[in-house]
């Protein structure tokens, strides 16, 4: 009877076995196959030192998080604690003048330092390592800002030749993480810390009554991930020759999907280093590849999220045939056997249908290249924001008319991801670039490879900073802020009490426009700021900023918000506590101009982010074809009121 | 060809996993009224058969009849519309909820949408006194003891209008006062014509309870016999041999005091314990559960805390709570809960077998695989644990293999006194043979041990000597030649004037 099964299937259910043993790594084999067909340029050494270098962050906090996981816990705060040495780091060596020699190891002791707090929460505190850590997430990265008072700091160069190339060819990323890589390795496999974690996320009373100190194991576990996390962040800072306080947002759940893909449990006792190096690169791969193929920025993500599903799901199914076969050895019947394979088969089916589907899309999602004139790339700063929408859809349309190609990508207001972007850009040869930093410091390094490499690059609302642009495209944000004091002054008689909501701690354009509202507004003598607080250009943030803000201060006259979501969310919370203010708003979206003309907003700053997409594209058309062009392109700025709202929208 | 009398009736049911033919040809009936026994080694069988009645699993071949009528039961929704109660030795009890809400859970009475919480108690409070159990319906299920959950399950099967009740083990947590509490509410239920399916490993309680018993082997039937069958038979056709020797113990001459417990005491749980253990001597600590006896155990070991006394292992005393001080000095403890305390159980034999000296014999922080695979692969060869290679996880072997696994880890580390918690708990008869040859073994060679045992025929047969522990104190000490079931037991249930302790302690958490 045994021999039945075997012979069944000749040499598939050996293919099958392997497949089904190494899932993450059949995972990554069938993207990378599948990413080489359908781009040329993905398959080139170049490329693939670029996913390695867009890969090794997340891979470094991964292997971190990696060792919380195989001992039963969760780290949530690897991305902040990441943030927040590598502005140490900056800060010291910068600010401070502290030798590059010790500020690295304090670097690295700051997020060691975190990962002991969250130890000694988890261990002696008792508590949950969830909230521990969510805990650690929020003060990491409140610190950070602390530190850096908001804005970026520029690293010494010596830090900044991190990001660089050993011998002109092998990125300093992809060597730290492979070293990462294999100290996590042998720290797993090979010594009794490593070996103690499995036991106690196996089972931890077990464990403790098996003489591992578990508390003690645990307090090391939380320093390991946060020394992993220092790591990443002098990495993700040397790429960015900056520490940005706002880098590595949202990185955490990046790093625990890696461990995931890996094959790691969430219940503990189980995963690997090679398991979430894997699981690194996938979503790297995945990132890059979609890049290269100018797959539309929104799907992008619904892409990345079907994928992280599928390749634990593989896992899974890999699980539950694993556990069938080690039982005590009875004859094995044919009966029985062919109940689970068929399902097992039928889920495998399931998996390459959806593979297919999502090629399938990809291409389909692909636009067709036709034009014979220069390809233009674009990178926006967000897409989550109308005003960067509608920058895209004035870039889109000038396109359309010259008749060249556009490949718009959306960084998520993550400088890490917008040099991917721009490296990808320069790896698959488009003639011009348009850029719309989320940092003009962070952006340096990348458009310095495109300069390299003789790409022109024109800048599109904020500047790029220690590298070579073609043009800036701006509106003036300054001035603009100017212009909002003057009319909320105005309004108001020349004095009272006003309260400004400002933008995304550190983002260029809360600092001029915060800059210019305080010029402004400090020539009336008579007008006080009661209160200044961010809401993070968050419409749901103003809100609740803004009825805190009552509930403090009480009356206000007047209320400058440094964009329009939140000025609508400080209205809406002004009609909510029956309090009538002056709201005056920045940039001119569809709805801030509909919310003048109805009397919700007293004005607002009107930018046209549709011409300044026009003009940026313009101006790169014309550099990538040689004809030169004006280095600093001004876009106006207008106040916009209910008398001539119509003018505009 | 079915009587009215037949409740329940199995024919040729075949069910394979992959690599495992879990059941072939099995037949079984159940007639109203009666107490079935389902005996059998672990592993032939009785689990997956149980779940093939209860819906978890679908058999590959054969029948299922209730009450004549052919059924397929695809899921626990089937099995409960055809009547059909399964209790299970691992509750299925919400903790953090009234017993009410549990009896009740998923069909909670409701009024106008919303959950009639009165008429619910009401009815379960109905319930409850039906099987004869002094729990309030509002009581929270968490600070219930094992026995009183089984009777909450039991409430929970006869609010579903159970014509079967298939109790796994249900006897193995009880004492023996609360097993012949269930055997009255047993007896009661068959009285009104419930049919009973009763897995045990205690045959004392076949002849005490049962009416007919199917005995399984390697996944068949292979007989139906009556329950006044004597123990000896059943034992046979349950190994497929006889076992010459229930208790094979032998007593070699005791040496030097070992262990040494003066004065231990934790305010509320167990007072002034004072007991020795010499080498090559086994002593064996009786007494109702509750007691405190694991607490006790668990407080020398270290694992827990204490407030005043002296632990002292070959003349060295030990700090309180310091389990590593503990195993320093040779103390080992086999814990009573073996996969939620002795084991990681998705871990291999070698890892489980190497948990302990894996500190020790590292070097510079590094661990000594090699050295770990092989003298874990000598003690698994010492010790005949059946696995298939020393990598498997040790999930998959049966009870007897975890317990020699769990006793293993503290041989290498070479404890000297090993304090077993219930060592043969859930573990079938011919492997609780073996580990009575290996606690021979072990005290043949010097050590001291320790056990605790809730089973009475064992601590009489395998003891030197014998305390008896009642309401957190050592009420008694018995010799070997001098104890009894009922000496034992008189003492065991001793009231205890220093205390006044009303309820017992639940063990464990």
């Amino acid at each position: 009877m045994p021999t039945d099964t075997a012979k069944s299937g000749g040499t598939w259910p050996v293919v099958r076995r392997f497949l089904l043993d190494n899932g993450a790594l059949t995972a990554l084999a069938v993207l990378v196959v599948f990413m080489s067909l359908l781009s040329d340029d993905f398959l080139t050494a170049q490329n693939l030192l670029n996913v390695g270098v867009q890969a090794a962050v997340i891979a470094v906090l991964a292997f971190g998080v990696t060792f919380v996981i195989i001992s039963g816990g969760i780290d949530l705060s690897v991305g902040s604690v990441a943030a927040l040495s590598a502005t140490m780091l900056a800060w010291l060596a910068t600010v401070e003048g502290v030798p590059v020699y010790l500020a690295v190891p304090l670097a690295a002791a700051t997020g060691t330092a975190a990962g002991l707090v969250n130890g000694a929460l988890v261990a002696y505190g008792k508590l949950p390592p969830f909230i521990a850590t969510l805990a650690m997430l929020s003060i990491g990265r409140g610190l950070s800002l602390v530190i850096s008072e908001g804005s970026p700091i520029a690293l010494p160069d010596s830090v900044a030749r991190l990001g660089d190339s050993l011998g002109g060819w092998l990125p300093v990323p992809v060597l730290i993480m492979v070293v990462m890589g294999l100290i996590t390795a042998v720290i797993l496999r090979r010594t009794f810390a490593g070996r103690a974690m499995y036991a106690i996320g196996g089972n931890e009373e077990a464990a403790r009554l098996s003489g591992i100190r578990v508390k003690r194991h645990k307090l090391g576990v939380y320093a390991l991930s946060g020394l992993f996390a220092a790591v990443a962040g002098v990495i993700l800072a040397s790429r960015l020759a900056s520490a940005q306080p706002q880098a590595a947002q949202g990185y955490e759940l990046d790093a625990i999907a890696a461990v995931v893909i890996g094959g790691a449990s969430l219940a503990g006792g189980v995963g690997t280093a090679s398991g979430t190096l894997i699981g690194a690169l996938i979503l790297a791969v995945l990132r890059n590849g979609l890049n290269l193929l100018s797959v539309s920025a929104f799907w992008q993500q619904v892409v990345i999220g079907v994928v992280i599903a599928l390749a634990v799901l593989f896992d899974t199914v890999r699980r539950r045939s694993g556990s069938g076969g080690a039982g005590t050895g009875g004859g094995a019947g044919a009966a029985g056997g062919s109940g689970g394979r068929g399902r097992r088969l039928a889920v495998l089916g399931g998996a390459a249908a959806v593979t297919a589907l999502i090629v399938g899309a990809l291409s389909f999602l692909t636009p067709d290249s036709s034009s014979e004139g220069p390809r233009v790339g674009m990178s926006v700063s967000t897409l989550n924001n109308p005003f960067f929408l509608q920058m895209r859809d004035g870039a889109e349309e000038e396109a359309a008319d010259a008749g060249v190609d556009l490949v718009v990508t959306d960084a998520q207001d993550d400088p890490s991801q917008q040099a991917d972007q721009i490296e990808n850009f320069v790896s698959t040869g488009v003639d011009t670039m348009v850029l719309n930093p989320v940092d003009s410091d962070a952006v340096g390094p990348p458009v310095r490879g495109a300069n390299n490499a003789d790409i022109p690059v024109i800048a599109a609302d904020r500047g790029v900073n220690d590298a070579e642009t073609e043009a800036l495209v701006t509106s003036d944000n300054v001035e603009g802020g100017r212009l909002a004091a003057q009319v909320l002054a105005e309004e108001i008689g020349e004095e009272g009490r006003i309260a400004v909501l400002q933008g995304t701690p550190g983002a260029s354009a809360s600092r001029e426009r915060g800059e210019g509202f305080s010029e402004g507004i400090a020539e009336y003598g008579d007008i006080e700021v009661v209160a200044e607080q961010p809401a993070d250009f968050d419409r749901t943030r103003g809100l609740d900023v803004m009825t805190n803000m009552l509930q403090a201060n009480g009356d206000i006259d007047a209320v400058f918000a440094e964009n329009d979501e939140m000025a609508l969310g400080a209205s809406a919370a002004l009609s909510d506590a029956g309090e009538e203010a002056v709201v005056v708003g920045f940039d001119g979206t569809p709805e801030g101009f509909e919310a003048v003309e109805q009397g919700t907003l007293f004005a607002t700053i009107a930018q046209q982010p549709a011409e300044l997409g026009r003009v940026a594209v313009r101006n790169a058309i014309d550099a990538a074809r040689g004809e030169s062009v004006e280095e600093d392109v001004r876009v106006p700025v207008e106040i916009v009121t209910e008398d001539n709202v119509d003018d505009f929208s | 060809m079915s009587s009215p009398e037949e409740l329940l009736r199995i024919e040729g049911v075949r069910k394979a996993f992959p690599g495992v033919v879990a059941l072939d040809d099995v037949d079984f009936d159940l007639r109203r009224g009666e107490v079935h026994v389902l005996l059998g080694e672990n592993g032939a069988g009785k689990s997956t058969l149980i779940k093939v009645l209860s819906g978890a699993h679908r058999p590959d071949e054969g029948r299922i009849l209730v009450e004549g009528r052919e059924v397929v039961i695809r899921d626990a929704q089937d099995a409960a519309g055809l009547g059909i109660a399964t209790i299970y030795q691992e509750f299925n009890l919400v903790p953090d909820v009234t017993v009410a809400e549990n009896i009740f859970l998923g069909r909670q009475p409701r009024r106008f949408g919303f959950v009639d919480t009165k008429r619910m108690e009401a009815e379960a409070a109905e319930l409850l006194e039906r099987v004869g159990v002094d729990v309030a319906p509002g009581a929270k299920v968490r600070g219930l003891g094992i026995a009183q959950l089984q009777m909450v399950e039991i409430a929970k099967a006869l609010s579903l209008d159970a014509k079967v009740l298939i109790m796994d083990e249900p006897t193995a947590v009880l004492t023996t006062e609360e097993v012949e509490r269930l055997f009255t509410i047993a007896r009661r239920l068959r009285g009104e014509g419930v049919g009973l399916v009763f897995i045990t490993h205690h045959l004392e309680e076949i002849a005490d309870l049962g009416d007919r018993v199917t005995v399984l082997r390697d996944g068949r039937s292979v007989a139906h016999v009556a329950a006044s069958e004597p123990e000896d038979e059943l034992v046979r056709l349950m190994v497929g041999r006889s076992i010459d020797e229930q208790y094979p113990r032998e007593r070699p001459e005791p040496g030097e005091t070992l262990l040494k417990v003066r004065g231990l005491t934790r305010s509320g749980v167990f007072e002034d314990i004072d007991l020795d253990v010499r080498a090559g001597e086994v002593v064996g600590l009786a007494g109702l559960v509750g007691a405190g006896r694991t607490e006790v155990a668990r407080a020398v070991f270290g694992a827990d805390p204490y407030d005043s006394g002296s632990v002292e292992v070959i003349g060295d005393r030990l700090p309180g709570g310091d389990v590593g001080a503990a195993l320093g000095a040779g103390l080992g403890l086999v814990p009573e809960d073996r996969k939620g305390q002795g084991l990681v159980l998705d871990a291999s034999v070698e890892e489980n077998l190497g948990l302990v000296t894996l500190g020790p014999s590292s070097r510079g922080g590094f661990v000594d695989l090699s050295g770990q695979r092989s003298s874990a692969t000598r003690i698994a060869g010492e010790l005949a644990i059946r696995m298939a290679h020393i990598g498997q996880h040790v999930r998959t072997l049966s009870g007897g293999n975890q317990q020699k696994v769990v006793i293993g880890k503290w041989l290498l580390a070479e404890s000297r006194v090993l304090v077993l918690d219930e060592p043969t708990r859930g573990v079938d008869a011919g492997a609780k043979v073996e580990i009575y040859r290996l606690v021979n073994e072990l005290t043949a060679s010097g050590h001291a041990v320790l056990m605790i045992s809730s089973d009475l025929p064992e601590v009489l047969g395998m003891s030197d000597r014998i305390l008896v522990m009642a309401q957190g104190r050592v009420t008694g000490e018995l010799s070997a030649e001098e104890a009894t079931q009922d000496s034992v037991m008189s003492l065991a249930v001793a009231a205890n004037p220093g205390t006044s302790t009303e309820e017992n302690e639940v063990e464990g958490r």
